[in-house]
């Protein structure tokens, strides 16, 4: 029964973790402090469907100075008070050329919506996923236009802080 | 004797203009180095169980939020998941009954002590709470920290 139960849940088809990670990097020639991480990152993958989803906590983006901290937290920046959560639910759209059995890493694009700032917007990506014995790594890396999110505080316009900022998101299962 | 005056005139002028720039330029680079403090060394605000602070956000999570967001926080609980990655090493309390979750993201200069962690542990933890919410991802309530070490 036991060991039943611990086959079923290794190969379990949707695989979640709490601790998935998101670098956030948006530094300019003119301010190289606008960069967080999110260690604290929700992730799912079903690998029989492909299907993906993370959810991210705007205040758990963590930056090494305090007033960034604060500015990227206000209603000029990301409003984490109206909008506390950032999401992404999608699908790997190439999924047959990925085998979860067999170690290696695997190009794979993912499409799919994601939200940020209260804006829900399709994107689509490259990334890998790396499988290794039991082990799932899924990453990506990609880059987003405030704009398109309703993000134009003064810091955009005054140059401080990168309009196209970069995004590595790495999950784990 | 006159040109003697708007000398000394203009030497308190140039002075005092570098003595305003330097002031600026110490405002600014104190702006752009300032880093968060070790969290060991600040002050906690509240000391809380894991079950009850965990209650407290079940109950009303909008208020749990207002009162800790931000705030530095020290959390004693038992550890119910280590999650260690290579950049990465995150602590978990859970409630078993409702599978609602504490996760502590450490500071880069303690991840060491909580990779020495076990579940089961009981421990001491202080950190910055960042927030609460409900997961539609796992249906459940979670409260995430950054910035975390041993309380000691």
């Amino acid at each position: 029964m036991a060991f039943l139960l611990a086959t079923g849940l290794l190969f379990a088809q949707k695989k979640t973790t709490t601790s998935a990670t998101i670098n956030f990097d948006a530094t300019t020639s003119i301010d190289k402090l606008p960069k967080a991480e999110n260690k604290t990152v929700i992730a799912s993958l079903d690998t029989k469907t492909g299907k993906m989803a993370f959810e991210a906590q705007v205040k758990s983006f963590a930056f090494s100075n305090p007033r960034i901290q604060d500015h990227f937290n206000n209603a000029g920046w990301m409003d984490s008070e109206k909008f506390p959560t950032s999401t992404f639910t999608g699908t790997i759209s190439n999924l047959k050329t990925v085998s979860f059995s067999k170690d290696g890493v695997y190009d794979v694009q993912v499409k799919g919506e994601l939200t940020i700032h209260g804006v829900t917007k399709p994107v689509e990506t490259k990334g890998t996923v790396t499988v290794k014995g039991s082990s799932i790594k899924a990453a990506a890396d990609f880059s987003i236009k405030l704009a398109d999110y309703g993000i134009n505080g003064p810091a955009v316009g005054a140059g401080k802080v990168s309009k196209e900022p970069s995004i590595s998101v790495v999950a784990e299962f | 004797m006159l040109t003697t005056k708007i000398n000394k005139r203009y030497k308190k002028w140039i002075l005092a203009f570098f003595v305003l720039l330097l002031a600026g330029a110490a405002v600014v680079w104190y702006i752009f180095t300032e880093k968060h403090e070790d969290t060991v060394m600040v002050k906690a605000d509240y000391t809380v169980n894991a079950p009850a602070f965990i209650k407290e956000f079940q109950q009303n999570m909008t208020a749990a939020n207002k009162k800790y967001s931000e705030k530095i926080i020290i959390v004693n609980g038992t550890v119910s998941e280590i999650e260690t990655f290579d950049t990465t090493a995150n602590i978990k309390m859970t409630d078993t009954i409702s599978n609602a979750y504490i996760i502590f993201a450490f500071q880069q200069q303690h991840m060491g002590d909580a990779k020495q962690m076990q579940v089961g542990d009981a421990v001491s933890i202080k950190g910055s709470c960042s927030n609460g919410s409900f997961s539609n991802i796992l249906e459940t309530e979670y409260i995430t920290f950054k910035r975390c070490a041993v309380n000691k």
